[in-house]
């Protein structure tokens, strides 16, 4: 009987310890599973704790981390790609809990794209007009095992922008050569980079800039240009959306009492507005040079001291 | 011994009163609108299954009973009812004058604890401990030191003819070895009643011979009262003070294993004495005559003698001999003639 | 012919088809038609469950609590505060656990509280990683001798040398504290259900549920009950990884011979006694089995985890694989099947232990390997303190060696990856597109030219041959529930990849099954191997299977069929393993060669259990294609991948989670009566 009582005081003390426990609460920054995002995560987590808070890094993944900033079990959201991420980014702040905290400074290209291999090998003359996707010799190098003939459109997952690039087609007048296929993850874009390349092939996927694919040369087509209101579901008619991708941003998000809990903190953070180029070294510390990507962050704050410096204060 | 039992005035160590067991969703309503007269077929066509048909009977102390049957002649519920294993339906059982059914779940518990051991015919080991934490199971459930039980368990071990194999797993031992580590069990709690639920009937003929043979010198040796399940009525003449022969629930004859061959009660129990031997089976006790001083020789039988051993020696002596008892007290005299009948007769 | 009909099934399946055909090519492909396909009348469905879900976890039975930082009270829901707090005493236990293993402040800091936080000394310093490898060898002898010390030590060694060692123990201060829960949680709803039939047949239905409702399906709830972090990665782990457990209790607790209860009754036990000292310790077996199982989909799941917050080697796997670095990925797929295979080989060795009664030990001996290995901890300790002092750039390898601050065999991995490329692209390329063209498109132009009022028939006809009206009904009522939703199309892309991918790995898995349960050596060989792939993180497969097959079809089934053949094979293995050896004799002597005596002999016994293993291997299947919504698919996969990202993603997620469940159950239900009745048939139990 005492063993048994002893035993529910344990559990009991345990439960106690592990509320107080939360006492201490830290700034949770969430990881998702590519390299810059993962190292501003840990420039964020070093300049906190240089700041006197503690920081932990959660892994999470892109979509669902919304809804933990939402409800507070993250404070921060900080690699926000228009593209990809604006819908889980709209919805989680139509529902309350999470606020804009501002844009990275710099413009993202999200685009139709093709690796500039392929334009070297001239698979397709006459890119990166898009008027070259016209000619059915260009499509048909173009064309995989289920095609059906036509050249393949290798889109993102189905969500990132639902029904753009089947009606582009549409509105081009190109659905007769070309067909979209939607793949299931970034991953599955690059590994196809990597495939096509491997296999001379051509490809045309959807990529976006600053990415590390930069490196190895890679070219938006260029397809008429976007205006508000061109896409169908926009609004537009089938003659506008064959329209391009507007100009994205990179936003940060945060969760809505981040400013009251850690205003010097969310201070930093609304402030924190990395460029194209900042965001392409902290991928490539870790990418090129092999880095861990902790280690990456110190590298990156110490060559960009000045700059946190004044962020801080 | 077995003769006087009926009108002991002892308390029977165990003692049933028309206990019925009857397996079915509404089986004591059937029973009660019955009125004590169950009948198995009209039972069946309401549903169900009559395992124990108003039984009756007494065991004494020390006195081994036998209930021999076929397969679902209701002998193992029977046993069942009596450990408490199943409740019964209706009536009474008691245990050394104590009310089984009325008893509260501690004392049921207390009561096997101390007062009774079970041997079963699967052997029913713990297929995780050794032969000696299986001896020494009913021990530690019961709360004796680890030191102790194991001490205990290992006298058990050499009791049954174990010695040596303590530390194998029941997987490793032969069946026979089995039902030994089983016997073991059973009895390391030292318990007053025995109950033993055909025990031998899943060995190889010899070795059941064996086993028997090591189960009168264990009874020999500890006197327990025991009531024993068996479908083998060799089995069952072999080791009984008394024997009761089950049919559908029904006891139909509860008598001394003599008296069974002699005088079977019904035709059913006739059937199984039929082609009995009977010289293996009667003692000379039930052929002798009233002692005859004058006509008897000085040559000395033991009443309690089965006859077969003696048959030769008495055939050859071609005399009247005379009937001793264990204290070598004269009671009776035996006429050779009625051995050649047993043997040869009818 | 008539009379003969009622008995045989295969002619009663021979109509039934022939009625499907007929029904296929005369019902028209008209959307208006109920026919070709149904109404969506439960298309609110997904709706529905949303808001009964946001009820629950924002609004129901909500209590003000005072908000320090708004300085104001705010509506709580109760149940969140309860599945809050549960989190939170998981959390404690992980980062206990955890902090042993890597060192940390937070364990002491929670309990100090804030008052301490300024001092450095306020820090659990870890075990040194020579310390955790010599402690496993000592325990692993202690167990059962020098080959676990050995397995044991060097696991963990190899697991340490090659850099992994700081994911591997976030990981494994996952499992250590998952996997009890797991074992506690499932033998008590095993015992429970044990004793209550009530309870047993309600819970049939909810581990079903649990074990193939597609984790993506649930991430979001979890998220939003439990938060985000190594908490929330157990909570999903533990509601995997119980229901066989469950299962496995009530089977090990059934085979129990009434005799064995009845010997312990009458030794004297009461309850409590009988319990655990009887029938517990009698249906070890299966429990053991149990306990492998839980270990297994612990570390299963450890991807999986990793989406909503657990650290380890999980999360740095997903990073691997974005980068494509498929050799670094499979570096740390190893390192969870050592993690597997250690905790497995140890429980299994601490569960078989034997004890010595009459050994009369002082306090000294009977704890001397825990004195030796304080001793050596101290010993180690020391050594590693001192060592910080020589090694430069700060990495104390005595201590702990930094993640990809070790050893590494993965160029050689990614060489022998892009040689299998280079070597065998061309023909994998053909291969791949006869496949397509010839195989896959065609079998799903076929499933979804498929009106619906044929797919009834030959399910519920199925239904009705194998387990009579009530078959009938459940599975007709399962698949209704589908049919009358929005997504009936995708859920036929769901089956068709399903079925195909079912259709090799059974083939497969029976092949080599057959094969090597020929002798002991291959048999022990082959279920080493199951092990591994069981274990081994599916999502590994995913990149390669993308080089080499692009984003097709083909992809997502050969990743499904890489993981579905294991249970197929295993349950070959064991079924044929399992068939008395008289039977082999009796063929022997009656003369049959091998191959008849496995057709006509070992297989027709093997049967229901195969059959068993052709379930598992349905919702392996099942778990893989939903998965290669990753690759690219457009089936139910697609759009539970989806909802992470939508509005009302958590309800739509829900339903066809459940949907997926519903395509297991129904399967699960036709071959579990089917090999239930075969098994009555042979004598089998």
């Amino acid at each position: 009987m005492l063993k048994f009582i002893t035993k529910i005081a344990v559990v009991l003390s345990l439960f106690v310890f592990s509320s107080v426990s939360k006492a201490a609460d830290p700034i949770r920054i969430p990881v998702l599973n590519w390299s810059s995002q993962i190292v501003m995560a840990n420039v964020m987590a070093q300049v906190f704790e240089e700041m006197g808070h503690t920081a932990e890094l959660v892994p999470a993944e892109s979509a669902s981390r919304y809804e933990a900033v939402r409800i507070g079990d993250l404070h921060v959201a900080h690699e926000t790609w228009e593209s990809t991420m604006a819908l889980p980014f709209y919805a989680a702040m139509d529902k309350g809990g999470l606020i804009d905290a501002g844009s990275h400074n710099l413009i993202t290209f999200e685009e139709m794209g093709v690796p500039n291999w392929v334009i070297d090998e001239g698979l397709c003359p006459g890119l990166p007009n898009w008027e070259a996707l016209k000619s059915p010799e260009c499509a048909a190098n173009f064309a995989t095992a289920d095609s059906d003939g036509k050249g393949r459109w290798l889109e993102g997952p189905y969500e990132w922008h639902t029904d753009v690039m089947p009606n582009r087609l549409k509105g081009l007048g190109i659905d007769d050569l070309w067909t979209v296929k939607f793949a299931g993850s970034a991953d599955a874009l690059w590994a196809e980079l990597k495939a096509a390349k491997a296999e001379g092939r051509g490809t045309v996927i959807f990529n976006w800039s600053p990415n590390f694919t930069d490196a190895a040369g890679f070219t938006f087509i260029d397809f008429p240009p976007y205006f508000e209101g061109c896409r169908l579901e926009n609004g537009g008619t089938l003659e506008t959306t064959g329209c391009g991708s507007p100009k994205g941003w990179l936003k940060k998000a945060a969760h809505i009492k981040f400013p009251i809990t850690h205003p010097d903190a969310y201070k930093f953070y609304t402030k924190m507005s990395f460029t194209a180029p900042q965001i392409g070294l902290m991928a490539d510390l870790v990418d090129s040079q092999g880095m861990d990507h902790a280690a990456a962050a110190t590298e990156f704050i110490a060559q960009n001291r000045d700059l946190i410096d004044l962020w801080k204060n | 011994m077995s003769q006087s039992l009926d009108s002991s005035k002892d308390t029977p160590v165990i003692k049933c009163e028309s206990v019925f067991k009857i397996f079915g969703n509404n089986a004591l309503k059937l029973l009660k609108s019955s009125n004590g007269q169950v009948d198995a077929k009209t039972f069946q066509e309401a549903g169900c299954i009559v395992g124990v048909n108003n039984a009756s009977f007494g065991v004494q102390k020390g006195e081994m009973m036998v209930v021999m049957g076929l397969s679902g002649s209701g002998k193992s519920t029977l046993l069942r009812c009596i450990s408490k294993l199943t409740d019964a339906t209706s009536g009474k059982i008691f245990i050394d004058g104590e009310d089984l059914l009325s008893m509260s779940n501690k004392q049921l518990i207390e009561l096997r604890r101390n007062k009774m051991g079970m041997v079963f015919q699967s052997f029913a080991l713990l297929p995780h401990k050794t032969v000696i934490e299986n001896i020494a199971f009913p021990l530690q459930i019961k709360g004796t030191s680890t030191l102790d039980s194991m001490e205990k368990a290992l006298e058990m071990v050499e009791l049954v003819g174990l010695k040596g194999r303590e530390n194998y797993f029941p997987r490793e031992l032969s069946g026979g070895q089995q039902q030994r580590v089983g016997i073991a069990r059973s009895l390391a709690v030292e318990p007053d009643i025995w109950f033993l639920d055909e025990p031998f009937s899943a060995l190889d003929p010899l070795i059941r011979k064996e086993m028997q043979d090591e189960f009168l010198r264990l009874q020999g040796v500890l006197n327990k009262t025991i009531m024993f399940v068996t479908h083998d009525f060799d089995e069952a003449l072999r080791l009984a003070d008394r024997i009761a022969i089950m049919k559908d629930g029904i006891i139909e004859q509860l008598d001394t294993p003599d008296n069974i061959v002699l005088n079977p009660a019904t035709e059913y129990v006739k059937k199984f004495t039929e082609d009995v031997p009977r010289e293996k089976i009667l003692k000379i006790e039930s052929i002798m005559d009233a002692y005859d001083s004058n006509n008897s020789s000085s040559t000395q039988v033991s009443k309690d003698a089965i006859i077969e051993t003696l048959a030769e020696s008495i055939l050859n002596s071609k005399e009247i001999l005379t009937v001793v008892d264990k204290n070598n007290e004269i009671v009776g005299s035996l006429n050779p003639a009625k051995v050649i009948k047993v043997i040869f007769g009818k | 012919m008539l009379i003969n009909f009622k008995n045989s099934r295969l002619q009663q399946f021979i109509l039934l088809f022939f009625v499907f055909l007929l029904l296929y090519f005369l019902v028209p492909e008209d959307e208006n038609s109920f026919l070709w396909r149904l109404p969506p009348l439960l298309k609110d469905i997904p709706l529905l469950i949303n808001n009964l879900l946001d009820n629950l976890m924002f609004k129901w039975l909500t209590v003000p609590v005072w908000d320090p930082d708004w300085q104001m009270y705010e509506d709580k829901p109760i149940f969140r505060l309860i599945t809050r707090s549960i989190a939170d005493f998981l959390l404690f236990l992980i980062i206990f656990i955890r902090e042993i293993f890597l060192g940390g402040l937070q364990t002491i800091g929670s309990i100090t509280g804030d008052s301490l936080k300024g001092f450095k000394w306020v820090y659990l310093p870890a075990i040194p990683w020579t310390a955790v490898v010599v402690g496993l060898f000592i325990l692993g002898y202690r167990l059962q001798g020098l080959g676990l010390a050995l397995i044991a030590s060097i696991g963990f060694f190899y697991v340490s040398i090659f850099g992994q060692w700081e994911p591997t123990m976030e990981t494994l201060s996952l499992v250590l504290v998952t996997a009890p829960i797991c074992f506690v949680l499932g033998l008590s709803f095993g015992i429970l259900g044990y004793l209550n039939k009530k309870v047993e047949t309600t819970l049939q239905p909810i581990l079903n549920i649990a074990q193939t409702m597609p984790h993506f399906s649930y991430l979001v709830p979890i998220l939003v009950l439990f938060g985000i972090g190594d908490h929330a990665g157990a909570v999903a782990t533990i509601i995997f990884a119980t229901p066989p457990m469950i299962r496995l209790t009530i089977l090990g607790l059934k085979k129990i011979s009434p005799e064995v209860v009845e010997s312990g009754l009458m030794s004297g036990c009461n309850r409590f006694q009988l319990l655990f000292r009887v029938l517990i310790p009698t249906a070890r077996r299966d429990i053991l089995i149990g306990v492998n199982q839980v270990i297994m989909q612990c570390l299963a799941m450890t991807t999986i985890a990793a989406f909503i917050g657990a650290k380890g080697l999980g999360f740095n796997l997903k990073v691997a694989l974005n980068g494509l670095k498929i050799g670094k990925a499979a570096e740390i797929g190893i390192c969870v099947v050592v993690i597997a295979v250690v905790l497995d080989k140890l429980s299994l060795a601490w569960a078989n232990k034997q004890k010595d009664y009459f050994a009369n030990l002082n306090f000294y001996k009977k704890n001397i390997a825990f004195i030796y290995f304080i001793i050596l901890s101290i010993i180690l300790g020391v050594i590693a303190y001192i060592s910080a002092f020589y090694f430069e750039k700060g990495f104390n390898y005595l201590y702990l060696i930094p993640f990809g601050e070790g050893l590494t065999i993965a160029p050689i991995l990614d060489a022998g990856v892009d040689w299998i490329w280079e070597t065998f692209f061309y023909y994998l390329n053909i291969f791949n597109k006869f496949l397509i063209t010839y195989v896959l498109f065609v079998m799903r132009d076929a499933y979804l030219g498929m009106p619906v009022v044929s797919t009834f028939v030959l399910v519920m006809g199925a239904g009705f041959i194998i387990g009579g009206v009530r078959s009938c009904i459940i599975v007709g009522a399962l698949i209704l529930f589908i049919a009358l939703s929005e997504y009936w199309n995708r859920a036929l892309i769901t089956a068709y990849m399903a079925t195909f991918a079912v259709g090799v790995s059974a083939i497969l898995g029976i092949t080599v099954g057959s094969i090597c349960a020929r002798n002991d050596i291959s048999t022990k060989f082959i279920l080493g191997i199951c092990d591994f792939f069981q274990t081994f993180p599916s999502f590994i497969y995913l990149i390669p299977v993308i080089l080499l097959f692009g984003i097709t079809d083909t992809s997502v089934m050969i990743a499904a069929i890489a993981y579905a053949s294991v249970p197929a094979t295993r349950y070959t293995v064991e079924g044929l393993r399992s068939v008395p050896s008289s039977l082999h004799d009796a063929a022997s002597m009656s003369g049959v060669s091998n191959f008849q005596r496995w057709k006509s002999i070992e297989l027709p016994l093997a049967f229901p259990h195969i059959m068993l293993g052709i379930n598992q291997t349905l919702i392996f299947a099942l778990m893989m294609i939903v998965l290669g919504a990753l690759i690219g698919t457009e089936d139910l996969g697609q759009i539970i991948m989806g909802c992470l990202s939508r509005p009302n993603g958590a309800g739509i997620g829900l339903t066809l989670g459940i949907f997926v469940s519903f395509i297991c159950l129904a399967a699960d239900n036709l071959i579990r009566t089917w090999a239930d009745e075969r098994k009555k048939l042979l004598g089998i139990d």
